[in-house]
């Protein structure tokens, strides 16, 4: 088996007196797209806001691609991609300006850099906007700005929180043929409240609700499951997250 | 997949990098332009009103001139640097592109540094007239650019640290603006007077105008004297400004 390029063990993060995340733990394997699934508030940003480097936790392990995130989180940062949930970009810089910055900023140089921006540009669709100030472009394109520059430097880790929103059903669908596409050798942790969109797309599922994870299982298995009992995945899935509320 | 490994160069780099984009976006929004435009307006017309009034080849009513200029101005370049970013989350994006802090500080004062020269660039045609019409003392000028380099040089690092401090741009500029005041009229006699009066045994006046104020060291410099201890006020001074920026924004993560 394949070492894990995510690993988070008893991640808990308070915000004050009010516990956001509690003691979760999971891993993320080469070649899985995981889809982490959770109502609004519980919890899903803020273990990928975690995960990126951005917010420190309260307490727990957390390792991206062997290394820790508070001990080296450069070397995290330098191997992951991320479109963050407000996708907040440098409005006033042109798109390839701002490609070219961050891929500078990640190492990239020269016909790296000019291979990897053409890539990028090609799989994303963002010929027509390239010289155009991400301020001017629409909201589906600023999130295809945002996801090509968290592919720049082809990283091993993608961590993409709502990474449909604001795009229509037709680049939805080219969405998810993209990341299937980026799937071998990388671990893709994807954050959604959607969950026909995350059973399309992921081989697993990981489902937070009040800041612990309720469910931990591979679409497969849980479609098989659901057959079984006479129910559907949706069910499968509001029952673990109605468990947890009780539990809670 | 590409893992590149972190060294001096990648640091310096990274730092260029930032300097690079925030330079760029300086002129994004209209104040740059309208600080080197106005400001330059503003500083040669005060000079030349006095230079043909006085009908003397010596620049130092411009460097008097440019000190509570720069106390104005500077705050209005720093004043968006952290603020902005912050108001448009764009800080987070900061905070996960593999840069260290001390990078993002570093490339955004280097950017700001040199639109101020840029701005102190602007007043060299006065040189070339003066020489062009006598003999200047040109060493004494050389060091008045020195000294108002440095003076801008400490104006801004603090008004980057207060705009990391502030959500708002405003309270930004006017948080800048206090402290550039601070640091120049505490030096000011009327003001070590003042001070003195209030406490005749504390010897605060003094005290401040001795460690804190900036005035004394920046007229040493118009009279064409370098002296250590004056570099080592400016830049001892942007040296803690820039510290504190660094901490302060590893603490602004939430």
């Amino acid at each position: 088996m394949t070492a894990p390029l995510i690993r988070v063990a008893g991640l808990t993060r308070r915000y004050g007196d009010q516990l956001a995340v509690d003691g979760v733990s999971f891993e993320v394997r080469p070649g899985e797209i995981v889809g982490f699934l959770g109502p609004n508030g519980a919890g899903k940003s803020t273990v990928l806001r975690m995960l990126s480097t951005y917010l420190p936790p309260t307490s727990g392990e957390l390792e991206v691609a062997g290394h820790d995130i508070m001990r080296d989180p450069l070397a995290v940062r330098r191997r992951m991609g991320c479109l963050t949930e407000h996708n907040a970009l440098f409005d006033g810089m042109r798109v390839r300006a701002f490609l070219d910055f961050v891929g500078g900023v990640h190492g990239l140089r020269g016909d790296r850099l000019a291979e990897r921006r053409a890539w990028v540009v090609e799989r994303t669709e963002l010929a027509s906007v390239l010289k155009k100030r991400i301020a001017e472009c629409s909201k589906g394109f600023r999130q295809r700005v945002g996801l090509a520059a968290a592919l720049i430097h082809d990283p091993p880790v993608l961590l993409l929180d709502e990474p449909t929103h604001g795009l229509d059903p037709l680049q939805v669908v080219a969405f998810r043929d993209f990341v299937r596409e980026l799937s071998p050798g990388r671990a893709i942790l994807f954050s959604s409240h959607i969950l026909a969109e995350v059973a399309e797309i992921a081989t697993r599922l990981l489902v937070i609700q009040g800041g612990r994870i309720c469910l931990d299982a591979r679409v497969d298995e849980l479609e098989q499951r659901a057959a079984q009992a006479g129910d559907d995945l949706e069910g499968l899935v509001l029952d673990s997250v109605r468990r947890a509320e009780g539990a809670a | 997949m590409t893992t590149p490994t972190h060294t001096a160069a990648s640091t310096f780099r990274g730092i260029d990098l930032v300097r690079r984009r925030e330079f760029r976006a300086l002129f994004e929004s209209a104040v740059a332009p309208v600080f080197l435009i106005a400001g330059l307006v503003l500083l040669n017309s005060l000079y030349m009103n006095e230079f043909f009034l006085a009908a003397r080849l010596d620049m130092t009513p411009l460097f008097d001139a440019l000190a509570p200029l720069l106390a104005v101005l500077l705050p209005a370049i720093t004043m968006r640097l952290w603020a902005e970013e912050r108001r448009q989350r764009t800080f987070e994006l900061w905070m996960t592109l593999p840069l260290t802090p001390w990078q993002v500080v570093l490339g955004k004062f280097v950017s700001a540094l040199t639109l101020a020269a840029l701005f102190l660039a602007g007043t060299l045609p006065i040189v070339f007239m003066l020489t062009r019409l006598g003999d200047p003392d040109l060493g004494r000028i050389v060091a008045s650019y020195l000294g108002a380099l440095c003076l801008a040089s400490m104006l801004l690092a603090a008004g980057l640290f207060l705009s990391s401090l502030c959500r708002d741009q405003i309270t930004a500029y006017l948080l800048a603006v206090l402290v550039a005041a601070l640091f120049l009229a505490t030096g000011h006699p009327r003001v070590v007077a003042v001070l003195d009066g209030m406490a005749p045994n504390a010897g605060v006046g003094r005290g401040l105008a001795r460690y804190f104020a900036s005035l004394p060291h920046y007229e040493a410099f118009l009279r064409g004297r370098i002296e250590l201890g004056a570099l080592f006020h400016f830049l001892g001074w942007t040296a803690v400004f820039l510290t504190a920026n660094a901490s302060a924004v590893k603490r602004l993560r939430p």
